[in-house]
């Protein structure tokens, strides 16, 4: 592999608006970046099948559970940074360093504001048999729908949570392949409530603040509404890993308002501010506490998705 | 043979190398939670789109072989347009189109899936079925009639049952397409086991076990090859004489309104609607200044198609032509052994790109690759992995042309003291070409709108226009993907136009 000490070639799961940060971070350091994408998996799967000849310094992705799974299947290296330490909530980071999250979204309840006014205020009460056919998911092979289930696990216990989905899968959901669509759906009536990822509304609403759908946060008196990260970590065999620190750097400290706002997602830097329209959906609680286990869960959970019937 | 077939299953054969130790858990589990409705969908699915393809590419095909009317030489080339129509392009457009009326929930529905399907895949039907349909010596034809038979009965008593083998060689390859579908069938919410297979291989992080699942396609394959080589039975049907086919019926007025309206029908939903849709969203992308990605805009994903798609085409015609070569020197196993080792048709995607990047990097590590070629991220790399999954429509359409040549024509070149490499290059390719030509449009087009290994193994800086439809539409940002799509549209309808041209050409020379 070429070791151009002005590249850093990035794999990235995490699509929105990554051009502008990348090139902004190239005007300020002089220092190129690459980077092709794909889904968060298939990418771990070619670093974990290129091994040594990884062209990859950087592995970032839209999930905290696929950069862990990263980890552990030995791709990563750990990052020793006294500037992301002081950046990087502990709650966002993984323990031994091997990743750090630039960004947090929740995954939340969404519902009609025209034909529903007492949306579920619990992950459970989706699952109450008064959204039977109104309920809008997606299917359980996005990242996202397998670490909500594992931070369920992780709160309430594998039966609890195989009950709640359980519940989920007799209120026959119908499923979209994107939250997007979801959204849109809910505001054109093909359903009521959905459970989806919060800067989706913040994209929609960009456009078209007047859109009739809105978040309920979820499980504010226990745990809090579940929260993941945008996430990256240097590979094991990083041609420049120098560079690839720097960046990861940047994003987290002067890069992370751009990085995370130009996506409407929470910065997770707390120094730095969210976007006007993120802003004023208000403060909530956040489950950081999950985001940690979500690699070591996701296996549980992907199972547990398949054997309660959910699509 | 040998070395042609290892080159060309390698990948696969790394993939399936995890059978040696199977999982009974997987499987229990599997078995008892999401297989048996995998398996039920996707008999559903396939059996639906090739009854579908079946009637519509057959049904076309005899409309514009056997009965004249107005525009029906252009009729008969617009129908292979649909070709050109990625399903995941005609998909995203339908599931839009189709979500007022039937509802969200309505439009997400294995019948909507197959039937989108149907309306991509029915050219590979209708190709074969007109070129058998016009390859056919018309004395059989003639002489039923002259026997009494009308002509829907000389259809069914003769012309179908002499396209037999090649209707069995369309089909087979709808089959292949439906059962390695990825992108339609998620957008439809329909679980095959093909997107069965990607779940467990990614979701579930579970190698081993998607192998074992991705095994049940390779053996639906061997089964759909089984299939087929019955339905050709040992017929083989080569005229040897260069008559005419039967002159074509002229169709009164109304017969001929009513052909031009289901042409037209299909031409509509295939193609017409769709690319009114495209321009109305590439339009809005236009206003909004979108018609870019950071990579570049539209010329230079053109560009990286171009190149992609010509070095796939040809080296899976190089290969399918070599491999038609050795295979049919060796008889009936040979041919075995020639079908097994283009399997690669018959796995999705994704699992041979994986395969490939494990076979690479191994050789790799080992010293066994020279210099660095080859490598996983170079541009070799990525033309080997297509390769590996379309050289089965290389060898195919080689190896069906040659079963047509007369085999006299073979014995007199031998007697006449030609070697065999002379005979191949001199007298059987010549009269292949048609079918070398075709298959070689076939892959064109199959390369231009092929995705999923493009997106895991291009090098970088060769992003391709299917890969700029994935980046918008992964995000439902429909109008982004309108430009890239109609331009996969436009570059298709080049090798289409190849194709047509090859077939009016090869129609002279072989019937």
């Amino acid at each position: 592999m070429e070791r151009d000490p002005d590249v850093v070639t990035v794999y990235t799961g995490r699509h929105y608006g990554i051009e502008d940060v990348f090139d902004q971070f190239t005007e300020e350091t002089g220092i190129k970046v690459r980077f092709t994408s794909g889904s968060d998996p298939e990418l771990r799967e070619r670093l974990v099948a290129e091994g040594d000849n990884s062209p990859a310094d950087i592995y970032m992705t839209a999930d905290a559970a696929n950069i862990d799974l990263a980890a552990t299947a030995g791709v990563l290296r750990a990052i020793d940074s006294p500037v992301l330490e002081a950046a990087i909530p502990e709650d966002l980071r993984s323990a031994d360093d091997y990743w750090f999250g630039l960004s947090e979204r929740a995954r939340v309840v969404m519902y009609s504001t025209e034909r529903v006014t007492d949306p579920p205020v619990t992950y459970a009460e989706v699952g109450d048999p008064m959204w039977n056919g109104r309920l809008c998911m997606r299917p359980s092979t996005l990242p996202y729908m397998q670490s909500l289930t594992a931070a369920l696990i992780d709160q309430f216990g594998e039966d609890d949570t195989r009950a709640m989905v359980e519940s989920w899968v007799a209120n026959d959901p119908l499923y979209i392949d994107s939250d997007v669509d979801i959204i849109k759906a809910i505001d054109k009536g093909d359903c009521d409530v959905a459970i989806a990822n919060t800067y989706y509304l913040g994209q929609i609403q960009a456009e078209n603040p007047d859109i009739a759908v809105a978040i309920s946060w979820p499980d504010q008196d226990t745990r809090g509404a579940h929260v993941n990260v945008s996430a990256a970590g240097i590979t094991a065999n990083a041609p420049n890993p120098t560079g690839a620190q720097q960046l990861i750097e940047w994003l987290a400290t002067d890069g992370n308002g751009t990085f995370a706002n130009s996506n409407y997602e929470y910065p997770a830097n707390p120094e730095v501010t969210e976007s006007p329209i993120v802003a004023a959906w208000g403060d909530f609680v956040a489950n950081t506490g999950a985001v940690r286990r979500l690699g070591e869960l996701n296996s549980t959970a992907v199972d547990l998705l398949s054997d309660a019937g959910y699509k | 043979m040998v070395v042609l077939c290892t080159v060309l299953a390698a990948p696969l054969v790394v993939v399936l190398w995890s059978l040696v130790d199977p999982a009974g858990d997987v499987w229990r589990q599997m078995w008892e939670t999401r297989l048996p409705g995998m398996i039920r969908d996707t008999l559903t699915l396939v059996a639906a789109v090739l009854t579908g393809t079946l009637v519509l590419g057959t049904g076309l095909a005899w409309l514009v072989t056997a009965y004249d009317f107005p525009l029906r030489r252009v009729v008969g080339w617009v129908l292979v347009a649909p070709l050109a129509m990625p399903g995941y392009v005609l998909g995203m457009v339908w599931l839009n189109t189709l979500s007022d009326p039937l509802g969200a929930r309505g439009v997400r529905s294995i019948w909507v899936c197959a039937a989108v399907l149907t309306f991509t895949l029915y050219p590979y039907v209708y190709l074969f079925a007109r070129a058998a349909f016009r390859e056919q010596s018309g004395h059989a034809v003639a002489a039923a009639r002259s026997l009494g038979c009308s002509p829907a009965r000389a259809f069914w008593r003769v012309t179908l049952p002499t396209a037999r083998p090649s209707l069995a060689a369309g089909a087979a390859l709808v089959a292949m397409e439906v059962l390695t579908d990825i992108g339609t069938v998620r957008m439809f919410n329909v679980s095959t086991i093909a997107d069965g297979v990607i779940r467990v291989w990614f979701d579930n992080g579970d190698r081993d076990a998607a192998t074992e699942i991705a095994v049940l396609l390779v053996g639906a394959a061997v089964l759909l090859i089984t299939a087929e080589r019955l339905l050709r039975g040992r017929a083989r049907y080569a005229s040897t004489t260069g008559s005419l086919p039967t002159p074509p019926q002229r169709l009164s007025p109304l017969g001929s309104a009513g052909a031009l309206l289901a042409a037209a029908t299909v031409i509509t939903v295939a193609i017409a609607l769709p690319v009114r849709r495209l321009v109305l969203w590439a339009q809005e992308a236009e206003r909004n200044d979108q018609t870019a990605t950071v990579a570049g805009d539209l010329g230079y994903h053109l560009g990286n198609t171009l190149r992609i798609a010509g070095a796939a085409t040809a080296t899976c015609i190089v290969a399918g032509i070599a491999l038609t070569m050795v295979v049919r020197r060796r008889g009936r196993p040979g041919r075995v052994l020639g079908r097994l080792c283009t399997i690669g048709y018959a796995v999705p995607g994704p699992v041979v790109a994986i395969g490939t990047v494990v076979l690479l990097t191994t050789l790799e590590r080992h010293g066994l690759l020279p210099g660095g070629m080859l490598t996983v991220g170079t541009f070799a790399a990525l033309i080997y992995a297509l390769t590996v999954r379309f050289v089965a429509a290389g060898y195919q359409g080689t190896d069906s042309s040659m079963a047509k040549i007369p085999p006299q024509v073979v014995a007199s070149a031998r007697t006449l003291g030609a070697r065999p490499w002379r005979v191949a290059t001199r007298v059987e390719l010549p009269l292949a070409r048609a079918g070398v030509l075709a298959a070689a449009a076939l892959i064109a087009v199959d390369t231009v709108k092929e995705l999923p290994i493009t997106l895991l193994l291009r090098p970088f800086g060769r992003d391709t226009l299917s890969v700029w439809v994935w980046q918008a539409t992964s995000q439902s940002l429909w109008s982004q993907a309108a430009l890239p799509s109609l331009a996969i549209l436009a570059v298709g309808m080049v090798p289409v136009a190849v194709l047509l041209y090859a077939l009016e050409r090869g129609a002279e020379v072989v019937s």
